[in-house]
């Protein structure tokens, strides 16, 4: 109860300062706001995806329930983030770059990662008894484990890309004004807290569904 | 792992057999990827028109086509077995991964037979310049791995689940995507007379690891009796 309402407080303080207190970067003008939002969304998104890969590659190792429904819970909470975080950067692209979508190697990745989100949870729409569901959806899983780095790490070095790196790109991070940085990684810890937190409410309802299920079978 | 090495190459060429065997007594499955593959190459040619000065497009549609066709046709040997109620008996007598490596070359086989009619009347409906028969084949042959090896794994998997045709083509379209990338550059690197190297070798890393994790994946694929 007190976590939760100091993650609260933790995110909604730091979004305060987002706006009063962190100043903007010269050629991204009202736009630097974005970053604040984006960054931690598309890291969540991330994490997110790699949690719900390891938990299915264990899944298929220990065959434990349990790692299905972690594996589950990421996936959809995953795909929320990764909308978030392709609505803002769509919005951001439409004020920079004039268009809300031009597949720069970075939307082409979101993209692809919508698709895999989307893909992995119809699969598992499809499929009713929960061990079967739990091992074939992790079979997939572990498929896109394969093809990720292909598109994430491989397509944006083949094209050509306009999308600011400023946490690759070492230019960019000397750029960078400390107090967007204190407010930038303060909510990076703070979505990430979400996360986990969102996540283990998610496993704690796939846990009481199963039980459920189970009893009435 | 029951089988052997010499014997499970040997389940591999049974199950290779046995496919082609089952395809060709009906040749219902062809007959319905040619058509399939025909007609979304006619409606393509039909809508555009010929486009001799435009390779960058070609490229794109001739891929285009080719996803389509293999999307639409290589779940095939993998639902066939669910319909027929045959997959229990063929997992009685040989190991998950030779029934997997058996039906993958078979798609393979199954993809090139498709190609041999499909490449060709693109090239002319589209009134397509001359290709660079070496770098092109070698794009295709390639990519045709890649989309066989892909879309085999994924079949595995679709055909045990509700609704499998329906959820084949989405589901197996995010792990076909780097191939449609990598395949459609390197056929417009042909044609505009630029090296392919990076695209094949694209395109091969991602068939090997797409194989590789097929070899440990295919083991978990059907556990429950």
């Amino acid at each position: 109860m007190i976590a939760r309402g100091l993650l609260l407080l933790w995110i909604a303080g730091w979004i305060v300062a987002a706006f009063l207190w962190a100043p903007l970067v010269p050629v991204l003008g009202e736009t630097t706001r974005v970053l604040y939002f984006h960054i931690p969304a598309a890291w969540v998104t991330v994490l997110a995806l790699g949690w719900s890969m390891v938990h299915s590659l264990l899944y298929l190792k220990r065959r434990n329930l349990e790692h299905d429904h972690q594996a589950a819970a990421a996936a959809e909470i995953g795909l929320l983030f990764c909308v978030v975080a392709t609505v803002s950067g769509a919005l951001w692209a439409k004020a920079m770059w004039g268009a809300y979508w031009n597949w720069d190697p970075r939307e082409t990745s979101i993209f692809f990662l919508l698709l895999i989100y989307a893909a992995y949870l119809a699969l598992r729409s499809a499929i009713d008894q929960p061990e079967r569901r739990a091992r074939l959806a992790a079979v997939y899983s572990g498929i896109a484990f394969v093809s990720v780095p292909f598109l994430i790490f491989v397509v944006p070095r083949i094209y050509f890309s306009l999308h600011p790196d400023p946490l690759i790109n070492p230019r960019g991070k000397v750029d960078m004004d400390p107090r967007i940085r204190v407010v930038f990684f303060a909510l990076l810890v703070g979505f990430t807290m979400l996360f986990f937190w969102v996540q283990s409410l998610r496993v704690r309802v796939a846990r009481v569904e199963h039980r459920r299920q189970g009893s009435v079978a | 792992m029951p089988a052997s090495g010499s014997s499970s190459g040997r389940a591999v060429w049974a199950i290779l057999r046995k496919e082609c065997r089952s395809e060709w007594r009906t040749r219902y499955g062809l007959n319905a990827a040619l058509l399939f593959a025909v007609t979304s190459l006619a409606s393509t040619s039909f809508a555009v028109g010929r486009m001799s000065d435009r390779t960058d497009v070609l490229a794109a549609l001739l891929w285009v086509v080719l996803l389509f066709a293999a999307l639409a046709s290589l779940a095939h040997t993998f639902v066939r077995e669910t319909e027929g109620h045959t997959m229990t008996l063929l997992r009685l007598v040989a190991t998950p991964t030779s029934i997997a490596l058996g039906k993958l070359l078979f798609n393979l086989l199954f993809l090139i037979s498709i190609e041999l009619v499909t490449v060709p009347l693109f090239l002319i409906f589209m009134g397509a310049p001359a290709p660079r028969w070496g770098p092109l084949l070698a794009i295709l042959g390639l990519g045709s791995l890649a989309l066989g090896a892909g879309a085999t794994l994924v079949a595995a998997i679709i055909a045990q689940t509700r609704g499998r045709g329906a959820l084949f083509a989405g589901v197996s379209f995010p792990v076909l995507l780097p191939i449609l990338a990598a395949a459609v550059s390197g056929t417009r690197a042909q044609w505009s007379g630029a090296p392919v190297t990076a695209e094949l070798r694209l395109l091969a890393a991602y068939a090997v690891a797409l194989l590789a994790a097929s070899l440990l994946l295919y083991d978990h694929l059907w556990e429950d009796a």
